[in-house]
């Protein structure tokens, strides 16, 4: 009844291939976007903005890299964090050298260095898959974390190893560093990820899209049809690291304010999958549902008992959190194995057919 | 009714029933504490430590000044990400920030000027922090990690400073920006006095197995050991130390390396392990029979009773001591009770803890006397050497001083490069000049 998609007649061949093709997804879709611009920038608290909505962002960027590298294209890659934090000491660099950059060119430029990283660690991608192929990514991981840490030239030096964050402004307002307004932090990575997301999603469901699906459901066939194996990888590998680097030069400058090494190991790169995981491989949505399940959600908890009247001490609301955050990531791989992108795929079939049983 | 509907029927009355708490007026206070993840074990002494003083004098005094203290813990299990958040989450209402992690030091650093919340990290942080020219929020008493590795090679060089010619000195240190923290210091000593510095790093991930690092020690036969350690690194060194034979008297670590709990398991073995410490337990102090009575006793604590005359527990008392003292300076200077962040902000700028006012807080000698000032955030109170005789940490030096000629001009380039590295930096330009 309400999802009705009988009578969305499509009359012109670019009326057909539009993005989002059916009235309702449309509608949603607005209203997503107007949550976010309109919404959120006046409803939020600074803690909102800095503890939930920067941080879900940026994951669920990151996520959306990982995700066309292993949903997509099924290659497993265990050095997302390796690769942020490439694009996160690329970006920091590059306005070390170059004082007057633009910021957000920065930020784009820095997601070419962790393309480029992300082609030569996926160079073994060719010979090698599945797990395996994640023990090479993993090797990328630890080598990078140890040259952020050993190459002093690239954290300028400092005594602790981090990057450090200045401020930036552009057109005479700060728009990243300390001094910015978390608002303004929040609409630059809002539409960093609105761009991206929609390049993504044309991306997947372009030539480059289907070769990727065709090289993850079985590339021998693949090849056997005319896909070049290597090039489709390796394209892989480098818009997912372009993807992932900006997400890790946001996640610094623009979520966080600064982060040491040890903020891109392992756990980053496990967090990430993650997300890309439950939020469903092999979609785009699913990201940010991911993201909120697992980074805003648990944050959101610890609000939960002042609700109730309730004060629990800090380490037991940290395992009540920990066994909470467990338990909803069991029930939904439980309900649906494939993600809540497919959940909400599912919720979405029922709705079209809904008040009708079949 | 159906069941379910009965039951959130039941639910709703509940929560709307539920009348606030009457808030009375209190300073608030949070801290991001670790009770949990592998740094917990540290963490958790010096946090009730903490918690103890302050709520026995809110049911002692009534609090201080009259007003009392409201001291929340928030958990960030030493993740700098949690951090941050946690300070995002108190902020509003928070007179101080007590990041507890030298890495969400530095992360919250950057907006102390914009959010006006004072830093205390007593005995940790960012050691340029003394220079209060340009870290005006952010305060670091008694005693920084440069002063710490100046006093450790004082104390191993006996006083005469060109006996270290020639040696050897190792940094066994966590790879993190608290274990890194002394090395500029350590290398411009090491220049100056001709010893050889050997830093060895320990990965988060390779707290509990040294093995590779002990070798690396074992190999070079350094004249000494020097421990930059947190956590799950602390034991672990100390086991590793004593199965590969290395001399525990040549074993000397940070105060926070310094930890009844991990020294204790390894008992008489361990004897002769030696940690720096601004802070010596005094089980008979009269502020220790307070604590007993008003809080042990009457089971408002979470520590252990029989770690109460642990380095680290009364540690935690000294440091909510100093918070208290800043408060109550403040209540004086500005004739108000509930004070904000500037004014507690001017009270850790302006403490004065004598003797005298040791005495009268019935905590003589857990920690030497110190002043701060505008261009000294710090206090630089010296610090004693502890050892452990194999069942507790007793004073085996008088109190050493870091050699201010070393640090001081360090303090004054790191502050100004951070500054320019962070600009628009705001200086406080009304400061004498260090």
């Amino acid at each position: 009844m309400l999802y009705r998609i009988a009578g969305q007649y499509k009359t012109s061949y670019t009326a057909d291939q539009a993005l989002f093709p059916v009235r309702q997804d449309a509608i949603l879709l607005g209203i997503i976007l107007v949550i976010a611009y309109v919404v959120f920038p006046l409803t939020a608290s600074e803690y909102a903005f800095k503890a939930l909505l920067l941080p879900v962002l940026v994951y669920a960027l990151a996520a959306l890299g990982l995700n066309i590298l292993t949903g997509y294209a099924g290659q497993l890659s265990l050095g997302t964090g390796a690769f942020m934090g490439v694009g996160a000491y690329a970006c920091s660099k590059l306005t070390t050298i170059f004082p007057e950059m633009n910021f957000i060119v920065a930020v784009l430029l820095s997601g070419f260095f962790s393309a480029g990283i992300g082609v030569v660690f996926g160079i073994p991608s060719l010979r090698i898959k599945g797990f395996y192929l994640a023990i090479a990514t993993l090797a990328a991981q630890f080598f990078l974390v140890w040259l952020f840490e050993k190459w002093h030239w690239l954290n300028n030096y400092t005594s602790s190893g981090a990057i450090e964050t200045r401020n930036f402004s552009m057109f005479g307002y700060y728009i990243a560093g300390p001094l910015a307004p978390t608002v303004v932090k929040y609409y630059l990575a809002l539409v960093v990820v609105t761009l991206v997301t929609w390049l993504a999603l044309n991306l997947t469901r372009g030539n480059l899209g289907r070769i990727w699906k065709a090289t993850r459901d079985m590339d021998i066939a693949a090849e056997l049809i005319g896909i070049r194996l290597m090039w489709s990888k390796l394209y892989a590998f480098a818009v997912s690291s372009y993807i992932i680097g900006v997400a890790g030069a946001l996640f610094v400058f623009v979520a966080g304010d600064g982060a040491e090494p040890n903020a891109f190991d392992i756990p980053l790169s496990f967090t990430i999958l993650f997300i890309a995981i439950i939020g469903g491989l092999g979609s785009v949505m699913g990201n940010f549902l991911g993201a909120i399940l697992i980074v805003a959600i648990p944050a959101m908890l610890n609000d939960i008992p002042p609700l109730f009247n309730l004060t629990l001490e800090s380490d037991v609301q940290e395992y009540i959190n920990q066994i909470l955050v467990g338990a909803m990531i069991l029930f939904f791989l439980i309900i649906e194995p494939l993600g809540l992108a497919s959940f909400w795929g599912l919720i979405r079939e029922k709705l079209i057919i809904w008040p009708f049983p079949h | 009714m159906r069941p379910i509907t009965k039951l959130i029927a039941a639910a709703a009355v509940t929560a709307m029933a539920a009348v606030p708490a009457l808030a009375e007026d209190s300073i608030y206070v949070p801290n991001l504490s670790y009770r949990t993840g592998p740094f917990a074990a540290t963490g958790i002494p010096l946090m009730d430590g903490q918690r103890d003083y302050i709520t026995m004098l809110n049911e002692r005094d009534g609090g201080v000044g009259g007003i009392k203290i409201d001291l929340e813990e928030c958990e960030t299990g030493y993740s700098t990400k949690k951090g941050v958040e946690c300070y995002e989450r108190t902020k509003e209402k928070a007179t101080v920030t007590q990041p507890w992690s030298t890495g969400i030091t530095l992360g919250v650093l950057p907006k102390t000027n914009t959010d006006k919340i004072p830093i205390l990290a007593p005995g940790y942080g960012f050691s340029p922090m003394a220079n209060g020219k340009v870290f005006q929020w952010a305060f670091n008493p008694p005693a920084s990690y440069w002063d710490g590795a100046s006093m450790i090679m004082q104390y191993i060089a006996g006083g005469k400073m060109e006996s270290l010619k020639g040696k050897k000195i190792a940094l066994l240190h966590l790879d993190h920006p608290y274990g890194k923290e002394p090395i500029p210091l350590f290398e411009a000593m090491a220049a100056k006095y001709g010893f050889e510095f050997l830093p060895v790093p320990v990965g988060l991930k390779e707290m509990q197995s040294q093995s590779a690092q002990w070798l690396q020690i074992r190999r070079a036969r350094p004249d000494n050991v020097i421990m930059w350690g947190w956590g799950a690194m602390n034991s672990a060194a100390i086991k590793e130390a004593i199965a590969s034979g290395y001399p525990m008297d040549q074993f000397i670590g940070v105060w926070w390396s310094g930890h009844d709990g991990d020294l204790k398991s390894e008992g008489a073995a361990a004897k002769g392990y030696k940690s720096i410490s601004w802070s010596v337990p005094v089980p008979d102090a009269p502020v220790m029979a307070d604590v007993k009575k008003y809080v042990l006793d009457k089971g408002l604590s979470k520590a252990d009773p029989e770690n109460v005359n642990w380095v680290f527990y009364q540690r935690g008392m000294v440091i909510s001591m100093i918070l208290m003292e800043a408060i109550g300076e403040a209540q004086k200077k500005f004739g108000v009770k509930n004070v904000n962040a500037e004014q507690v902000r001017w009270g850790l700028e302006n403490l004065d803890v004598t003797e005298a006012r040791l005495k009268e807080l019935g905590m003589s000698g857990m920690v030497p006397p110190f002043k701060t000032s505008c261009a000294n955030h710090t206090g630089h109170s010296g610090a004693w050497m502890l050892e452990w005789d194999g069942a507790k940490f007793v004073k085996v030096s008088d109190l050493l001083q870091a050699d201010a000629s070393l640090i001081a001009p360090l303090e004054k380039t790191n502050g100004d490069a951070y500054a320019k590295a962070h600009a628009p930096w705001p200086v406080n330009e009304n400061c004498k000049a260090m």
